[in-house]
């Protein structure tokens, strides 16, 4: 009797163990599966993800770079006039340099193709130091730059070489030696640049801008007056079709 | 660790005594994997966004900070995803702690630096509106709301209506399906204090070893 028992009871406990087996194999096989198929979908996610952040290869020469009057630089094939691509910058700002970085390629494209009229207007945010001086020195020696080709140069390496926010940074020095980089020929270049001649222009179009346009920060990135919004002007192809869309309806 | 590991244990043994509770971790899994899903999908159009406003808080690299950009709004999306259904609910939800935790540390640094961003938790590029302040309190609360679902989640999952559950992926079976609810409850009742008294015990080592390398690796242990 108490054989029989304990027998029945081994057979039990063996048949258990059996199905327990059984169910971690399953179990192993359900994890190993969904990991798989999770991480395919993650990687397809992140590929569509890289694709939107994916910037543009400047491909040919810049179209003609005018520097205007009022310290605007326009960047336009001859007789584009529409549509147009309001840039809004600070030098010293991070976000700019980001938009520099995934979208400035774009726009030079954009420009290149006679697609649109780009419009760089370069202004000062800051009011906390040290950012505010350097915001000032950066914007005070690219206008001293006169040749539009040069010009271009200068901006991007600024934008390259931008300084931390909380640090000290665009040195007169460093401005002179970059601005030497960008083959920048105007002969009172060094002189511009330490004597800071263009802070109070500066100034001047920077009060005009904010007053005028209730801008919410910069970067901000207009297309024919209508600001666009981020998703937009840090997406290359988001913003190359807007651009292209609204020159088909010009 | 010790906290979660102990508690982990007791209330696996519970979790078939109090099945409303179960409801409660669903109703936590939910409230994480929309806020996930929300944050992850309003930053995963415009990456270059997503980079700055990790670069915003000036804390990692250059090219790290790159790689958090991108990698953090896919990571949101399928944790969210994941939490959602309810698949591999438990180790999910911890790597959702540690996100939080990561913002929560993240967040309150830039606060105690004194510096004027954004959190960049739903988009944008960190940087603020002119005339916005800083919102530092709300999003560390949110933070940590989002923290104590992540948690109470790892502490009892899968909750109802889990994928976990159908699959059959949730904890070990029962063995001998009659006397298990009984025998369950008498080791919870027996181990519960038991359990108690020796993280306490371990916490008391801690402190007293803290700085002692052996001390803080045997509590980890």
């Amino acid at each position: 009797m108490s054989k029989r028992t304990s027998e029945a009871a081994r057979a039990r406990i063996a048949a258990q163990r059996e199905a327990l087996r059984k169910q971690e194999q399953r179990k192993r096989m359900t994890t190993i599966i969904a990991v798989v198929v999770i991480a395919v979908v993650a990687v397809a996610i992140g590929w569509w993800s890289m694709r939107q952040g994916e910037s543009e290869k400047v491909t040919g020469g810049l179209a003609p770079v005018t520097i205007q009057e009022d310290g605007s630089v326009v960047m336009a094939k001859p007789g584009v006039t529409a549509p147009v691509v309001d840039v809004y910058e600070d030098y010293q700002c991070p976000a700019c340099k980001q938009l520099e970085e995934t979208s400035g390629s774009t726009l030079k494209n954009l420009a290149a193709e006679g697609k649109a009229k780009v419009v760089y207007h370069m202004i000062t945010i800051f009011s906390d130091e040290p950012a505010h001086s350097n915001s000032l020195r950066a914007a005070n020696a690219a206008r001293c730059v006169t040749d539009g080709s040069q010009y271009m140069k200068f901006h991007d390496l600024l934008y390259q070489r931008q300084p931390s926010e909380t640090e000290t940074g665009f040195s007169p020095d460093d401005l002179v030696k970059w601005g030497k980089e960008a083959g920048v020929t105007a002969p009172d270049f060094e002189t511009c640049v330490r004597q800071q001649r263009n802070v109070s222009a500066h100034e001047q179009y920077t009060s005009t801008i904010m007053s005028s346009l209730k801008l919410s920060g910069t970067p901000t990135v207009m297309l024919n007056g209508q600001s666009l919004d981020t998703g937009t002007a840090f997406v290359p192809s988001a913003l190359r079709d807007a651009v292209v869309k609204a020159s088909s309806k010009g | 660790m010790v906290q979660l590991a102990s508690g982990t244990s007791v209330s696996e043994r519970l979790q078939t005594a109090k099945p409303a509770l179960s409801w409660v971790t669903t109703a936590a899994r939910l409230v994480l994997a929309g806020v996930l899903i929300v944050a992850g999908a309003m930053k995963i159009g415009a990456p270059a966004l997503s980079v700055q406003a990790v670069r915003a808080y000036q804390l990692l690299p250059d090219g790290l900070a790159t790689a958090f950009g991108y990698g953090l709004p896919v990571l949101e999306i399928i944790l969210g995803l994941l939490l959602v259904v309810g698949l591999l609910t438990r180790p999910v939800a911890a790597v959702g702690g540690v996100l939080m935790a990561m913002f929560i540390v993240g967040i309150a640094s830039a606060w105690a630096r004194g510096l004027r961003i954004d959190c960049g938790c739903f988009g944008g590029d960190g940087s603020l509106a002119a005339g916005q302040d800083p919102n530092y309190f709300w999003e560390l609360l949110r933070d940590i709301g989002l923290f104590a679902c992540a948690a109470w989640t790892v502490i009892r999952p899968p909750g109802r209506l889990a994928l976990d559950s159908a699959l059959g992926l949730t904890g070990p079976p029962e063995a001998g399906e009659e006397d298990a609810p009984s025998e369950g409850l008498h080791e919870a009742r027996s181990e519960a204090p038991s359990e108690a008294r020796s993280e306490a015990r371990s916490a008391a080592r801690s402190e007293g070893a803290s700085g002692s390398p052996s001390g803080g690796e045997d509590v980890r242990r």
